[in-house]
């Protein structure tokens, strides 16, 4: 079915062959690169993690991990994958090791309790009324309780092709599995969203 | 064509139909499907209405300090190193020869990949998957070695450049 779906080649591989070209002068000592790596990379990580345990000091925390083994690892890197599937395949990881050493065991609470850590959409210029507040964030409570109620692998699946845009190939390599076992955790936790969010429209 | 409910593999084409995410042929049959299929038409306003629903979810601007702490973060690695290699220096400042830092840096380097390989319990598993290029080639603790021959490069070469510019 891969080739049914859209996929703008020239751009992967040109984005493809800058990430591996920063990495690659890094690991030769230039440290810049880095910084380019980072300011290219560090919203996505931040949020994919921020999505998947819902708490932004935890997200950052490991976000920081992150970026800290990116650059740990610059001597030993051999860009034999895509930059992006090795970054969130350390940022999965730590993200799922987190959820189940119970680092965030404030998730529930954080969900049952405020909503304070969250951000205020810019929507327009006007500022929203009291009501319309409390409507959208109770949509997005919902939006987040749906999401951290799915399975931590089908959550991350679904957070890689929703949010990042990634093929079904990518996140397989990110998850360490076929890609019908992909379109398998989507299919399901699709299946799940649908039955708690389906009413939103 | 047939109906994609058929299958869970080719509802996922629905998914995709859904999310735009189909080459415009693919997304032509399906227009054609839906307008005659009611289970699909359902199927497809009902996924609509949760990639919309997602699409609201926005997440927060990453912390103005996020650079600094990470940065803090890796010089403290590599300062990690200077206390180490620091009772060889000499004690007006100035660097020993770099033969005998560097026997000396090697003995610590020694040392130290003795100790964790010596004490496995206290360094954390390794983690399985976790880095495609690396996990798969060695175990962490050598990746650990190699980070701090790395760093050990780096240091020298800063106690190097260092050294020269204060005039030995
Ligand atoms: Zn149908």
């Amino acid at each position: 079915m891969a080739e049914r779906v859209k996929t703008d080649i020239g751009k992967a591989a040109a984005a493809l062959d800058l990430d591996t070209e920063l990495m690659v002068r890094l690991k030769e000592g230039d440290g810049a690169s880095f910084g380019v790596l980072l300011e290219k990379h560090r919203l996505s990580v931040v949020h994919f993690l921020y999505r998947m345990v819902q708490n932004y000091a935890v997200a950052e925390e490991l976000a920081q991990e992150v970026f800290l083994r990116v650059y740990r690892s610059r001597s030993t890197y051999e860009p034999t994958a895509k930059f992006t599937t090795w970054l969130f395949r350390i940022a999965t990881h730590l993200a799922l090791n987190a959820l189940r050493d119970g680092k965030n065991e404030r998730l529930q609470e954080r969900l049952d309790d405020d909503t304070s850590d969250m951000p205020v959409r810019q929507v327009s210029d006007r500022r929203p009324s009291v009501e319309q507040s409390m409507v959208y964030q109770a949509k997005l409570d919902e939006i987040r309780r749906a999401i951290a109620a799915l399975p931590e692998k089908q959550r991350a699946a679904v957070l890689m092709h929703k949010y990042e845009e990634m093929e079904y190939s990518q996140i397989a390599k990110v998850l360490s599995c076929s890609e019908s076992a992909v379109k398998s955790l989507l299919f399901r936790a699709y299946e799940a969203l649908r039955a708690r969010l389906a009413h939103m429209a | 064509m047939n109906c994609p409910m058929e299958s869970r593999e080719n509802a996922q084409l629905l998914v995709d139909y859904c999310a735009g995410k189909l080459d415009p042929e693919w997304e032509a049959r399906l227009d054609g499907h839906i307008a005659t299929c009611a289970a699909c038409g359902e199927f497809a306003r009902r996924q609509r209405a949760v990639w919309e629903a997602l699409d609201g979810w926005d997440a927060a601007p990453v912390s103005a300090d996020f650079d600094r702490r990470l940065y803090r973060r890796i010089e403290a690695q590599v300062s990690w190193w200077d206390l180490l290699v620091r009772p060889f220096r000499s004690p007006l400042g100035t660097v020993t020869p770099r033969r005998t830092l560097a026997g000396a840096a090697a003995a610590c380097l020694l040392l130290t990949a003795g100790i964790l390989l010596e004490r496995p319990a206290i360094s954390p598993a390794p983690a399985p998957n976790e880095m495609a290029q690396v996990d798969t080639v060695q175990p962490e603790q050598v990746e650990r070695t190699l980070d701090a021959m790395e760093m050990l490069n780096e240091f020298s070469h800063h106690v190097r450049t260092e050294g020269s510019g204060s005039k030995l």
